[in-house]
């Protein structure tokens, strides 16, 4: 209980906004615009858990909007041109490894700092996708959306994708050597490199990885409208490393639960909707969204000065 | 990189140089002649559809004319670059140069030393600073976008209920003036009409979503979601269409017919408002050659430019006119 005191005062806040929501404004859970919000936010739970894995590797991740918006043109590039699925799914996914790999072998090979790193690729692949797309739309041909299935079928079935990622990622976070290794990489990399860790190679598989989760959300934004907008990843690091953060994963690398996260990201995804349905100015929405990361990291900050006494 | 750069901008000004040099006599001779007028047009980058359709018109403009016409500018949004091009023509030897400014401060220099030899400097879709220019071919005044959407958000909804307006940052000086004269319009005009709630999207087409899904839910009586900003007018038709409301709540906003046009057939999204792209570029060049030749001149009140007829001055602003309304009867004949 204590252990997981951060993550569950997180599900409480949320619990809470969602209470006072079902006094004040009880529309709010009406099905169809929940099932909306909640798959828009599909895609950025599961980068959230891709970079999850990077922060507690205690290391940091900016580019992957950047990565987001190339392999969301290249998949609905792909798509336009009428190649079936799997094929579009893939090449995205591959795209997504091949700059995450790109970033870990920069990092981890070359021991160059990640935050320096990952800002020269963010607005490297930003300013090549702004050179070739020219921010045009890309329009999808009929039946990508959904996957072709009914709205209703298409928006349960990306939810599904997402959840069970999660609980997959979580579980392997626990109960795989290769998620032990993070924490210990993240905690200590000299003491796990003494217990025989690679951890270089950690480092790097915690990027590919979060590339390839990026590919991945990146076809999970496309099939939800028909078209493509190229700059659709602005703002997407701030937004996962936000939910990390109010999700109980520590900054400073080696601790963290997935399970906080995604408390963290749906808490951040309804504060706008829920100062919507209360009728609050929109001046207002992106103060309280930062009061709610200060808050965070200010209890962060407390904890770890109560466990150094 | 920074350095390659520059010596990639330096080889190609010799070579634009270097070119000069052999047309210079010819060019001159042109001009001096009488014979054919040479008219430059600078996009604010190349590759961009909406430029291209000024293209278009500019042609159609030159051919009518008979003008010589050089389209060039950069490939990508870049102030700089296009200081360089603007560079290249004065030493080339244009008569006019037609430009729409990516920074309005930034070519002002270039646009002063361009006039100082003797070339004729119109602007269009974006201005400079007043002193580089003759004349700014201006294509919609905020209070015609204002008004335009107004009352075509009011024909929609029958002149009364709720409507809610997405925008793309609650301080963007342009849209910021937009919103007042819609509210003036309101204000003035439909008194049965109430604007409920101004989200702001961030220029991004999903939040456009997200607001407008939010909105349909939090005002259950909302008749029409007026989006001011581009990815807003599909990011908000999403949104209905996800909810069911297609038709019954009404989609209108600025922005590019390509960007809307499944929308609009679908009748999720009734009305999509801009200029008509191909006469600014039309009007632009009619406004050039007029310029050069001396027929316009400041002070001047109306503008008569071939095909478009008579059009309006206010001080040294020539103005396109109303802002056009595609809908599903007219959108097929667009293409930008």
């Amino acid at each position: 209980m204590k252990r997981y005191f951060r993550e569950l005062s997180v599900a409480a806040a949320l619990a809470l906004l969602l209470l006072v929501l079902a006094l004040v404004a009880p529309s709010f859970f009406s099905p169809q615009p929940l099932l909306s919000r909640l798959t828009a936010q599909t895609p950025s739970l599961v980068v959230a858990v891709g970079m999850a894995l990077v922060i507690i590797c205690r290391q940091i991740d900016i580019s992957v909007g950047s990565q987001f918006g190339v392999c969301a043109v290249v998949a609905g590039l792909l798509a336009a041109a009428g190649l079936p699925l799997p094929v579009v799914l893939f090449t995205s996914i591959g795209s997504g490894m091949v700059m995450g790999a790109l970033n870990g072998w920069l990092v981890a090979g070359l021991g160059l700092p990640s935050i320096v790193v990952t800002l020269a690729t963010m607005v490297t692949w930003q300013e090549a996708l702004r050179l070739f797309q020219q921010g045009k739309f890309v329009n999808l041909p009929p039946g990508t959306q959904w996957f072709g299935l009914r709205q209703l079928g298409g928006q349960t079935a990306l939810i599904c994708a997402a959840l069970v990622l999660l609980a997959l990622a979580a579980w392997a976070m626990k109960n795989l050597a290769a998620g032990r290794f993070i924490y210990a990489v993240g905690t200590d990399a000299e003491a796990a490199r003494l217990a025989g860790i690679n951890p270089r190679r950690t480092t790097l598989g915690a990027f590919t990885l979060l590339g390839a989760l990026t590919g991945l959300a990146a076809v999970m934004n496309v099939v939800q409208s028909p078209q493509v907008q190229p700059t659709c990843g602005a703002g997407l690091e701030l937004k996962v490393i936000a939910a990390c953060v109010v999700g109980g994963v520590a900054v400073n690398g080696g601790r963290g639960n997935l399970w906080g996260v995604f408390a963290g990201l749906l808490l951040l995804a309804m504060i706008n909707p829920a100062l919507t349905s209360l009728h609050v100015e929109a001046h207002w929405e992106k103060a309280i969204q930062g009061l709610v990361i200060l808050l965070a990291v200010v209890a962060d900050g407390l904890r770890t000065r109560r466990s150094r006494r | 990189m920074k350095r390659s750069t520059f010596l990639t901008s330096l080889l190609a000004f010799a070579l634009v140089t270097a070119c000069d040099k052999k047309s210079d006599s010819s060019s001159a001779g042109n001009s001096s002649d009488g014979k054919k007028l040479t008219i430059a047009l600078l996009p604010k980058s190349k590759g961009n559809q909406y430029f291209a359709t000024v293209e278009k018109g500019a042609r159609a403009a030159a051919a009518e004319l008979g003008v010589e016409l050089i389209y060039d500018g950069p490939t990508n949004t870049d102030p700089a670059k296009q200081n360089e091009i603007v560079e290249g023509w004065v030493n080339y030897g244009v008569n006019v140069i037609a430009a729409a400014c990516e920074n309005r401060e930034g070519i002002s220099g270039a646009l002063k030393a361009a006039q100082e030899k003797g070339i004729k400097i119109v602007t269009y879709d974006s201005d400079t600073t007043p002193d580089a220019r003759s004349f700014f071919v201006n294509q919609a005044t905020a209070q015609g976008i204002g008004e335009t959407l107004m009352d075509t958000a009011a024909k929609l909804c029958g002149e009364e209920g709720e409507f809610a307006i997405i925008t793309a940052t609650l301080t963007a000086a342009n849209m910021t003036e937009w919103r007042k004269n819609i509210e003036a319009r309101l204000a003035a005009k439909y008194p049965k009409m109430k604007l409920v709630t101004t989200k702001p999207c961030d220029d991004q087409k999903d939040k456009a979503q997200a607001e407008a899904t939010n909105i349909l839910n939090a005002y259950p009586n909302l008749k029409c979601i007026m989006a001011i900003c581009s990815p807003a007018v599909p990011g908000a038709a999403e949104a209905v269409k996800q909810a069911g409301k297609a038709g019954v709540v009404k989609v209108l906003g600025l922005g590019l017919p390509s960007e809307n046009r499944q929308y609009v057939k679908d009748g999720v999204t009734q009305a999509v408002i801009l200029w008509k792209v191909e006469d600014l570029g039309y009007l632009t060049i009619q406004a050039a050659v007029a310029a050069a030749k001396g027929t316009l001149k400041t002070g001047d009140k109306t503008f008569t430019s071939g095909k478009l007829g008579a059009m309006e001055i206010q001080d040294t602003d020539i103005i396109l006119g109303k802002p056009f309304v595609f809908t599903k009867e007219n959108i097929d004949q667009f293409q930008f």
